[in-house]
């Protein structure tokens, strides 16, 4: 029979101060570190949903972005000839596409910063080609007129994209263009961007030349294939698939989740410590009590799995008391964040949501802090030497 | 004294593991404290050292990869023909670049080769090197960063690609790798030389992405970066003018607000570290809490046992204090770490004043861990604290 964990949760209470100093660090930790989940989490989800192989982004060889690729549209018909192109009555899915940004104020912080929106000309094709693309409020945009739609994070997080109000789009900035509708896409980085009529914008942008071309391929075709003959002496662009081109845009800031990463590790070892301080105290305190335990017939094994799960069950309040901290914060000080892609130059936006995964998981690196830290002194209680400990006093 | 001070090192001595745990618990934080601080000073740093060089930015006014004519270049000039308040215009052109088969993303700028030396005094210190870029068409200076990460050194002909037009490989040649510029990562080559690729290929020329200009003084810097724009208003090419500052920190927050971001964390490490040692002084004043009544009993006053249970509390977070300092003090001026890089700021400097911060945050930690303690101990009642002893 093992000891009843209503023992070891009075246990807790007893030292009133040093259970709520103990929790404290843990929260402080576990907050932190859920908070940089929650980042890393919203980053990955937002890119995960850009992970559909059988679609290909083309750039001019060279390029390492949409926004630095120019593709003359005599090269861009050359990709007429690939055979392994999904196809609808339309034609073949192949999205002839252009990406320029403008520079919108920030709804988070009252418009004190900007970020460089993405702005996508596209055609029809792009919405058979993207099919993660829906509109979820107004219409699509009408090629005949000066209409685009804003995808559903821009709209959340950057000022003047309401349906109704006008954009001023254009190299010089003096093209109006109304929005008519906002569009969802899953979650991914499409999200963030303003889509356009292709042809209009070109020509609003002074350009001739596409950025890129985005392809569908057909169920079965290896996109590695594809991105040979791509890149081979027939047509001579280059080519990735949506995943790596996305993975490739959040380099830098993975660099720099790194670095948190490290110091959030060295504060874990510190708040082990701190509840091995905690612990030890703890055994020291009740050494006759452990001897009387034994006495009775409880085990050095049973003390020491006890003191363990004291250890876990404190550590655990600390970490929910840390998760519910972090949920407060988000809260309070706002949920959304962006990130500006590596070589684009334009903004990614998501927003940081603490997941049941998120939480389970930072309670999983409390637990393991937990186990540490009363290791040592959990050992020791398993050690005591009874008749000794009963004397003493 | 020296009986209250053996009374003070015995104190401490008595329970060896708590002591060397708190000292832990406190260093560990103050090891973040210091590289968060470090790296957060490195870059504002960096943006000071952008101030100091009176430089203006232009870009175009919608959006930074928006081109400019190269010809706004004349007219900026224009300005003040006399070259005194508006000392020099470089128009750079953005070409990114990465060499074949690596995917590491470069920075590499085309500048006015005429200009940039009078623009950006920090680079081309020698005069052979300045000789070298007049002299060579495809001179490139590049980045001491990236020189330690691709082992590029002076007198290496290397390949770039760039990631704009002309897109085709072009050689270079390098001539500095800039030891003394605060900016690690940039490389530099002439505008003519990547002008000429263009016409190879057909690609439009004439065109830069920004301007960088240097100015004579404070005043001239207020007064260009609103002239400039009213030069160019409602002209088909309209500008936006900041000073270097203001235009690298917006560059560099748009990616991630780094600075920001390491501040709350010290913020919460410190928080942490005055819990841990805060837990350790309550412990100690429970299992001592006899002791103390004790002491009172036999006549010693109040302060005194105030004074014993502080500076005990300081003693053990100046030394976790101490040690949290001097390690990545140590580290990264003294070991291999020292060539550790952090984006941007690249040599991570941890400064004596951080250190010596640090420490005077340890002690802070130290009076406020004690301080509940120390106050239950002079408020003790003698009687009761005896009493309530089996």
């Amino acid at each position: 029979m093992a000891l009843p964990i209503s023992y070891h949760w009075r246990n807790l209470f007893v030292r009133k101060t040093t259970t709520a100093l103990t929790m404290g660090v843990v929260a402080a930790v576990v907050g932190v570190f859920a908070w940089m989940l929650g980042f890393s989490a919203a980053l990955d989800d937002s890119l995960s949903v850009a992970s559909d192989d059988r679609k290909l982004i083309v750039l001019k060889p060279g390029a390492t972005a949409e926004s630095n690729s120019a593709i003359p549209i005599e090269d861009y018909n050359r990709l007429n000839q690939l055979t392994e192109l999904a196809r609808t009555d339309a034609g073949s899915l192949q999205s002839p596409e252009m990406l320029v940004q403008i520079s919108l104020p920030r709804l988070r912080d009252g418009g004190r910063t900007a970020a460089n929106v993405a702005v996508r000309g596209v055609t029809e094709t792009a919405f058979r080609v993207h099919t993660t693309v829906k509109i979820v409020a107004g219409r699509t945009f009408n090629p005949a007129a000066r209409e685009v739609i804003v995808g559903r994070a821009a709209a959340a997080q950057f000022a003047g994209l309401q349906i109704g109000s006008t954009l001023n789009l254009g190299y010089s900035g003096d093209r109006g263009y109304q929005i008519v509708g906002h569009f969802s896409a899953d979650g991914g980085p499409l999200e963030s961007e303003i889509w356009g009529y292709l042809p209009s914008l070109l020509n609003a942008y002074n350009r001739t030349m596409y950025s890129s071309a985005n392809l569908r391929l057909r169920d079965g075709a290896d996109p590695k294939a594809v991105i040979g003959e791509i890149e081979g002496p027939a047509i001579q662009l280059s080519a990735q698939t949506e995943p790596a081109y996305w993975q490739e845009q959040s380099r830098n800031i993975r660099t720099y989740l790194g670095i948190a990463n490290f110091l959030v590790a060295i504060m874990c070892i510190a708040a082990v410590f701190s509840i091995a301080n905690t612990m030890f105290a703890s055994v020291a305190g009740r050494t006759r009590e452990i001897a009387m335990l034994r006495t009775i017939g409880f085990s050095g094994g049973q003390i020491l799995t006890g003191f363990v799960i004291e250890s876990v069950l404190l550590s655990l309040i600390g970490g929910l008391i840390g998760c519910a901290g972090t949920l407060a914060y988000l809260q309070l000080a706002g949920s959304t964040k962006d990130m500006f892609g590596s070589t684009t130059f334009t903004t990614l936006a998501f927003d940081i949501r603490l997941s049941p995964l998120i939480v389970a998981k930072a309670l999983g690196l409390v637990t393991l802090v937990g186990i540490i830290g009363a290791a040592v002194p959990a050992r020791r209680a398993a050690r005591v030497q009874v008749v000794n400990a009963l004397r003493a006093e | 004294m020296n009986l209250r001070l053996l009374y003070l090192a015995r104190n401490l001595t008595r329970n060896r593991i708590r002591t060397a745990l708190t000292c832990a618990a406190v260093a560990l934080p103050i090891i973040i404290y210091v590289l968060s601080t470090a790296v957060v000073e490195g870059y504002e740093e960096f943006l000071e050292q952008a101030a100091r060089e009176l430089r203006l930015a232009v870009t175009q006014r919608t959006s930074i990869i928006n081109p400019l004519p190269a010809g706004h270049r004349p007219k900026i000039e224009s300005l003040d023909p006399t070259g005194a308040r508006l000392v020099a215009v470089c128009g750079m052109r953005w070409i990114g670049g990465r060499i074949e088969n690596d995917p590491r993303p470069l920075s590499t700028l085309a500048v006015d080769a005429d200009t940039f030396p009078t623009s950006f005094p920090e680079y081309l210190r020698s005069p052979d090197e300045r000789e070298a870029w007049v002299r060579d068409k495809q001179a490139l200076i590049i980045g001491r960063g990236v020189a330690g990460q691709f082992g590029w050194k002076k007198g290496d002909r290397v390949t770039i690609v760039p990631s704009v037009p002309p897109y085709t490989p072009m050689e270079f040649h390098v001539v500095s790798t800039s030891e003394e510029a605060s900016d690690p990562l940039t490389n530099w080559f002439r505008r003519d030389y990547l002008e000429e690729e263009l016409r190879k290929s057909g690609a439009p020329e004439g065109l830069v992405s920004f301007f960088f200009i240097k100015c004579g003084s404070k005043a001239d810097l207020d007064h260009f970066r609103v002239a400039i724009d009213a030069l160019f208003a409602r002209s088909p090419d309209e500008t936006k003018t900041q000073d270097e500052k203001t235009f690298m920190n917006e560059y560099v927050t748009q990616q991630f607000n780094l600075p920001r971001n390491l501040r709350i964390l010290a913020a919460v490490t410190v928080f942490v570290a005055v819990m841990a040692a805060a837990n350790t002084m309550s412990m100690n004043f429970r299992d001592r809490i006899s002791e103390y009544a004790t002491l009172k009993s036999m006549g010693f006053s109040g302060g005194i046992v105030f004074t014993m249970i502080q500076s005990e509390s300081l003693l053990t977070c100046a030394a976790g204090g101490i040690a949290g300092a001097a390690v990545p003090y140590v580290l990264f001026t003294h070991t291999p770490m020292k060539n550790f890089t952090v984006p941007l700021i690249q040599h991570l400097d941890i400064a004596p004043a951080v250190c010596g911060q640090a420490v005077l945050i340890a002690l802070a930690i130290g009076l406020l861990a004690g301080a509940w303690p120390s106050w239950l101990a002079v408020r003790l009642h003698v009687v009761t604290a005896l009493r309530s002893l089996e």
